[in-house]
Order: C-alpha cells, then structure tokens, then sequence
C-alpha cells in the first residue's frame, strides 16, 4: 500500500496536534515577552568627565545594527598624556567585571590622557543565559534613590545572533576549540573583519587598540572559585613588570594577588593576542565568582551579589579550592573592590614605568570605600523599572 | 528544604510517570522537572523549563535531519547496493571484515565527535553487512553503539576533551597519540568480543543466496553521490574555509538528503522521507527536550551541585571510583554535560597528573555516558537502525564492553605518571 503525506504518519493520536499547538501558543506567549526584557541596554549614567560616546561600530562599520554594536565610553582629559582601554563584560556571566567598568564611567573625571571603557564587550552575551545554569536573568544592586538593576547573561555570544555553532570552532589564530567556543569573545582574538558577529566584535577591538595607540589593555574577568586562575594578574610578557609591581601594591592594600603569565600557545585570548599584535601592554584580571562554578547551589541572585554558598564552604574545607572559602562569602563589592584596586595601580604603574603615559584622574572610586559602604555611594540613580 | 531533597522526588515522580504509568519518557521527564520546580518553591518556573527544553536544539536537529538522510538513502536503494558491495569485497574474510566494519562505523565519530552521527550513517551502512554475515541484530546495534562510542573518544575530533580543556585552558594539541593509545586496543577487543564468534566467513554460494535476496537496485555510482557529498562536507568541517566549515552538520544532512531526492525525484516524495525520519525519531527527541528541562531543574533547585560536591568529597583512594561511576551515570543526561560538570572539576582535582592523558581517560568515561538510560543515544538509534524495539537488550550486549571500557580508561589514569613519560 503506498503511503501518503498525512498527520497519522507522525503516530499522533486525535486531537494531539490541535493541544500541542495551543500549549505551544501559551508557552510562547507567556515566555516571549520575559525573554524579548533581556534585549533591553542596561542603563548606564556617565559622569560629567565623559568626552564622548561611542559605539563599536566606529571602529568597524559592518557592525552598526547588530547587537555587537556595544557602547564605548571615552574621557578624555585636557593634556595629552597615555591611553588606556578597560574592558568589562566579555563574559556576562562575570559581573564584577561589567560593575567595575560602570562605576569608573559613572564617577570618575580624567585631567591626562585618555580612557577608553567598554563595560559590555560581549553586547550580545547580555540578551540570554546559558542553558542548564538556571542563572537569575537580572541581580540589583542599591542606588542612592533605591535599587539598580542589572543582566546577568551568557558566557557566550546569543545564539539567536550567531547560529550554527561549527562542530569545531578553528579561531582566526588558528587553535582548534570545541563548536560552541566560536561564540566566545575571549576566544575569538585577534578575529576577523568579515567573520562571525563574535569574530568581528573581536575585530573591532583589536582596531580600537591599534588606531588609539593604547598602552595599556585591562580585561576584567571572573572565575569559578575552582579555577587555578584566580585572584589573579594575567600578564602578556611585555607587561611582566607592570602585574609585579601591581601585585605589590595590592598586596599592601590587602587583596591576594597572584601573577600568572599568559601560556604562550594558547591562541585567540586577550592577553595573548592583544600583546602579541598590537603594541600594548596586555592584562587580565581574575576575581572569585561562585555563581559561576560546578559546585554552586541554588542560583540566585543573592548568590551573585553575596557571593555566599554553603557547598563552596565546604570545598573549601575539601581541598578542592584554590581561594579561601568561608560562611563570609566573596561578595560582589570586594571582587568589584579588588578590580578597581588594580586597575588604579596598574595605570599610577603605567606613569611610573614610562611618564609620557601618565593618566591623571579625579574622583576614581575607592576600593576601601565600596568595601565599607556598599555601591550606594558609586551608583547614584536607580533603575525606573527591573 | 536540602539541596537533595527536590533532585531526589524529581527522581521518583519520573519513574512513577514513566514505570507506573507508562508515559512516554520525554514527558515523564518534563513532567518530573516541573514537579521539582513546584515543590521548590519556583512556581511554574515556564522560563527554565523552556530555556532547558531548547539546551538540546542543535543535537535535536543533527538526530532529525541525520535520520531523514538515512532514510532517504533506504528508499533510494543505496544501503542495499553498498551492502551488496560489502559482503562481495569482505565475504571471505570476517576478521578484516569485522575490523573494517569497526573503523567504518567510527569515521563519522571521529571527525564530529559525536556518536549519534557514527550510529546514524555509516553504522545504518554496516549493520545490514553484519547481520548478513550472521551476526544477530542486537549483537550489531551493541557492535555499532560501541564502534560510534569509540569513534566519539578517537582523534582527531574528541569533543568531550575540547569541553574540559575551555574548563581547564588546555589547548587541544597533544592528544593524538594518548587518545589513539586508548581507543585502538579498545576497537580490538571490542570487535573480537562481540564479532568473533558471531560472524562466518562465507562461500561464493552462500554470498549469491544472500545477495539475491536483497531488493533489486542500481548499482552505479549516481547513487553513491549523496553519501560522497555528506563525506565530503563533514571533512570539510575540520577545515580552516571559512564557509564549508561553518556549515553544521544538520545542514550536512539536509543538504546531503536534498541531493539524493533530486536524484531520485521521480521514485521519491521528499516530504513523505522527512515525516517517516522523524515519526520514528520523535519520541527519541521529546526525551532530549525532557532531559533538557530536567538539568535545567535540578541546577535550579540546587540538586546538581550536590551531586558534584558528594563525589568531590570521596576520599583521595575513592575519587578513581568516584570518576568511574559518576561521569557515566550523569551521561544519563548528557555525555557533554558530564565532562563539562564533573570532567573539569576531576581534572583540577588531579592537578598534579597530566592533563593531557587525565582528560583523555575522562573523555572515554565520559563517552559511556551514551549508553546510560534514560537517554542512551548511541544503545537507542544503534537499536532503531536494526530494528530492534527494545533498547536495553542492545545495552545488555554493550554492558562487559563499556566495563572494560572503564577500567581501561581508570588504569590510563592511575597509570598517567609512567605513561607521561611515553607520550
């Protein structure tokens, strides 16, 4: 008997068809509209010190109109003097990195040189979470006026932006990674002009860095408190001085610190290409992210912002940590803390090892002040709405 | 409410729904999850359960569009040729028949890293081979699941390594010779365990019988044309072209399906094949989705940290064991997702040894993964490719294999420190 094109093939049962559709109809509904929120920029307010604002796209023009086309901010002080580039959110499931970056551009004031910040490099990481970490979509933090709110995304780039994933991800420095790795901005250096929306994100930075002769190239991130590499300087060789003597000093403000060399063949991160193609001197910040790790318990936002989680206690009693792990926690204003600390040492280093790169700056947020205080004295507007 | 304790009656409404009950096990899964988001307190909790329901979207469509162009290949004559031209190459001899049989079903793994691909192509071309050859159809689904397994864990494409490397900065350089190490002593017995005393070799008589017993087709190598495409590209996927190696392996299928009903266009509805392909995958994808949910859940309600904190905590002389039971059986749910949650936090608790052989001997434990129930993807289409309806008869054949997979693989591990000094 030849067969015909017809639902029964598909073994439904009567009226199976007609249900799963209105389920389906419901489901999106009631889902669409949570998901569609994520799309929105979080709200930013710079200081009066900012001289312009700039997306990507200024540095490459294919990517006006995508969702890579993240916000730059640019203070300029009145003399001529170095130029430094700050990076957040590469990852946006690391929000230390994002929040750091924020509170620089909402308070500070530069005199001397010039300051590059991009706190959402991964734009398009911020629009989604990642599957099967049942992550909270957005965390607060408290403002002068009530509570700000910000996204908590995605290590990777959306995949409603960049779809398929290859099986395996070869990246413009030709190191081979697993498919999903292609979405990976600190992957995806020195990228591409003409590659993947990650790749060009890649691109444009690395334009940013040649065309505005940055010294200096800070990119904060996170880690699982089970990752070797934490609370740490990752150093491009170039820099090695610099991540010394900014151990140093923040040694002596009371922040662990370690220095890591950036392992010279692991290709298409920051640290390594930033440092091996341009002329800057290339960082990576590491703070100690629970949220973040194998180990958590239940995500929330509390988790984020309090950094406390009962099983990471107890990994730290196991010995399968590499940061001291208590009740206390790490919360997200001593990780926020310790990235301002070094960035701050890191650029009065830049002036001390070569002068004509000195950046003078005004109103810098204190780390010993946002760990007394809390963020209520850096963040002065809350959000209208989560 | 423990961390457990949500995990622990997610576990038993599902096996009420799906033992007591009967249900389907893909709803029995997404059902179990969203009693575990009630009970703790989540509510609905409709966003995880969707964001963990699509997890799965990209395996999802490389299963259904693989089966459509195996099935396209079954209606175009083209399996029952290239069987005919096996047995009539190999009919004299079942050990080069039985090894080139073993490799064959591994090539696809090996270049995507994936067993589901390995069991769904060339495993669908051998196993007609096999069977004709007097193996029985659950010893060539066991023989075919555990050929896509190894050809999972050989080089030069191990995803499950590529996982736990991003999780540990290890760059994947190094692992040819470690992983060939492992997997070619494993293709040799496994072929010898489960094909020496199954198939005979046979005579020009016997072969003629058998032949004329499959369906008359052509033979010209028009028909081959597909599977050549499909070959082509998914090499072209370990390339450097910035075009043919972005194309992912769903649109592999598709594209390699599309060929084959142009060929065929005349003998062939092209709708009809992609309605049969996934009328026979469905209930396969709906478990994907319900697995899906059910990580989604558990990480939700706290439940998976405790599972990876409960085996961190075994006790140094344990932890071995520990790797050994817990990597496979969080496979239940995905063998990805065992080396990413449990492959790196083994890794760095082995800090000392070599990385390269511990992820390496951990993507191989990690692989068994795909034979664990519920989700069992390579025992699960390796049994739909022979038509065999229960599925944990193939698993029962594939059970002294997989052990011997797994204390190969521990011994690699205890053995790391002598054998980095090889490698």
């Amino acid at each position: 008997m030849k067969t015909r094109l017809n639902f029964k093939n598909l073994n439904f049962q009567r009226g199976q068809p007609i249900f799963i559709f209105i389920m389906v109809v419901i489901i999106c509904f009631f889902t669409g509209e949570n998901f569609l929120s994520l799309h929105q920029e979080d709200l930013i307010i710079p200081s009066s010190g900012l001289s312009q604002q700039l997306r990507l796209s200024h540095y490459l023009p294919t990517l006006a109109n995508t969702p890579g086309n993240t916000r730059v901010f640019l203070f300029e002080g009145k003399e001529k003097g170095g130029n430094v580039l700050i990076l957040g959110g590469t990852h946006p499931n690391e929000p230390a990195g994002f929040i750091a970056a924020t509170i620089l551009i909402e308070n500070l004031i530069i005199k001397k040189g010039r300051l590059f910040i991009i706190p959402q490099a991964n734009l398009s990481g911020f629009t989604h979470n990642d599957a099967f970490e049942a992550n909270p979509q957005r965390f607060s933090l408290p403002a002068q006026d009530g509570l700000r709110w910000f996204r908590y995304g995605s290590r990777l780039t959306n995949p409603i932006h960049q779809w398929p994933d290859p099986t395996t991800y070869i990246n413009p420095s030709s190191q081979k990674l697993a498919g999903p790795e292609s979405r990976n901005l600190n992957r995806a250096y020195p990228g591409s002009k003409e590659g993947s929306l990650t790749e060009r994100v890649a691109w444009a930075i690395m334009q940013l860095l040649k065309t505005e002769n940055i010294h200096l190239a800070i990119d904060l991130h996170e880690a699982s408190p089970e990752y070797p590499v934490i609370n740490a300087i990752v150093f491009h060789e170039r820099a090695a001085e610099l991540a010394a003597m900014t151990m140093m000093d923040l040694q002596m403000e009371g922040f662990d610190l370690r220095l890591e060399a950036s392992p010279p063949n692991l290709h298409g991160l920051s640290h390594r290409e930033w440092g091996d193609l341009t002329s800057t001197l290339a960082i990576l910040l590491e703070t100690a992210n629970a949220s973040h790790g194998r180990l958590k318990g239940k995500p929330s936002p509390q988790l984020i912002v309090k950094g406390q989680d009962a099983n990471y206690v107890r990994a730290a009693r196991l010995g399968r940590l590499f940061v001291p792990f208590d009740e206390e926690g790490i919360p997200l204003k001593r990780r926020v803390a310790r990235h301002l600390a070094s960035i701050k040492s890191l650029i009065t280093n830049l002036a001390a090892l070569y002068p004509s790169q000195t950046i003078k700056f005004e109103y810098f947020p204190s780390p010993q002040l946002l760990l007394k205080n809390g963020f209520k004295d850096f963040l002065q507007i809350a959000s209208s709405s989560k | 409410m423990p961390d457990y304790l949500p995990l622990l009656l997610m576990v038993l409404i599902f096996f009420g729904l799906a033992m007591g009950f009967r249900l389907q096990i893909g709803l029995a899964l997404a059902l179990a999850s969203l009693g575990g988001a009630l009970i703790s307190g989540h509510g609905l909790a409709l966003r995880h359960l969707v964001e963990g329901g699509f997890g799965y979207l990209d395996t999802i469509l490389i299963i259904a569009t693989a089966m459509i162009f195996m099935t396209s290949l079954q209606k175009s004559g083209m399996l029952d040729a290239f069987t005919s031209f096996l047995l009539r190459a190999f009919y004299r001899h079942r050990f080069l028949l039985l090894f080139s049989m073993m490799l064959l079903t591994m090539f696809p793994g090996m270049i995507t890293g994936s067993s589901t691909t390995a069991v769904l192509t060339t495993g669908a071309l051998a196993s007609p081979v096999l069977m004709k050859m007097g193996m029985s159809r659950v010893k060539t689904a066991a023989f075919i699941a555990m050929a896509g397994i190894l050809g999972m864990i050989a080089p030069p494409v191990n995803i499950l390594v590529m996982i736990m490397g991003a999780g540990v900065d290890m760059p994947y350089v190094g692992l040819t010779f470690p992983l060939l190490a492992l997997v070619i002593p494993l293709a040799v017995i496994f072929t010898l365990w489960i094909g020496a005393k199954e198939v005979k070799s046979l005579t020009s008589s016997e072969l003629e019988e058998i032949i004329a017993s499959l369906p008359a087709g052509q033979s010209n190598f028009r028909i081959y044309l597909p599977l050549v495409l499909v070959a082509a590209l998914l090499l072209a996927q370990n390339s450097a072209l910035p075009f043919l190696s972005q194309l992912g392996l769903p649109l592999i299928f598709l594209l390699g399906g599309l060929l084959n009903w142009l060929l065929h266009w005349k003998k062939m509805n092209f709708f009809l094949v992609t309605q049969q392909a996934l009328a026979e995958a469905l209930p396969i994808l709906a478990i994907l989705v319900g697995v899906g949910m059910f990580i989604q859940i558990m990480t939700l309600t706290g439940g998976r940290g405790w599972i990876v904190l409960v085996f961190l905590s075994l006790p140094p002389a344990l932890l071995y064991l520990g790797m050994g039971i817990s990597m496979p059986l969080f496979g239940a749910v995905s063998a990805f997702g065992s080396a990413s949650i449990l492959g790196v936090p083994f890794i760095l608790a082995l800090i000392n040894t070599n990385a390269i052989l511990t992820s390496s001997a951990l993507s191989a434990i990690a692989g068994l993964g795909d034979l664990m129930p519920p989700t069992a993807l390579a025992g699960m289409f390796a049994a739909q490719v022979v038509g065999e309806k229960n599925y944990f008869r193939v698993l029962r054949h594939c059970l002294v294999p997989a052990l011997f997979e797994l204390v190969f693989a521990l011994g690699f591990l205890l053995g790391g420190p002598f054998l980095a000094k090889i490698f």
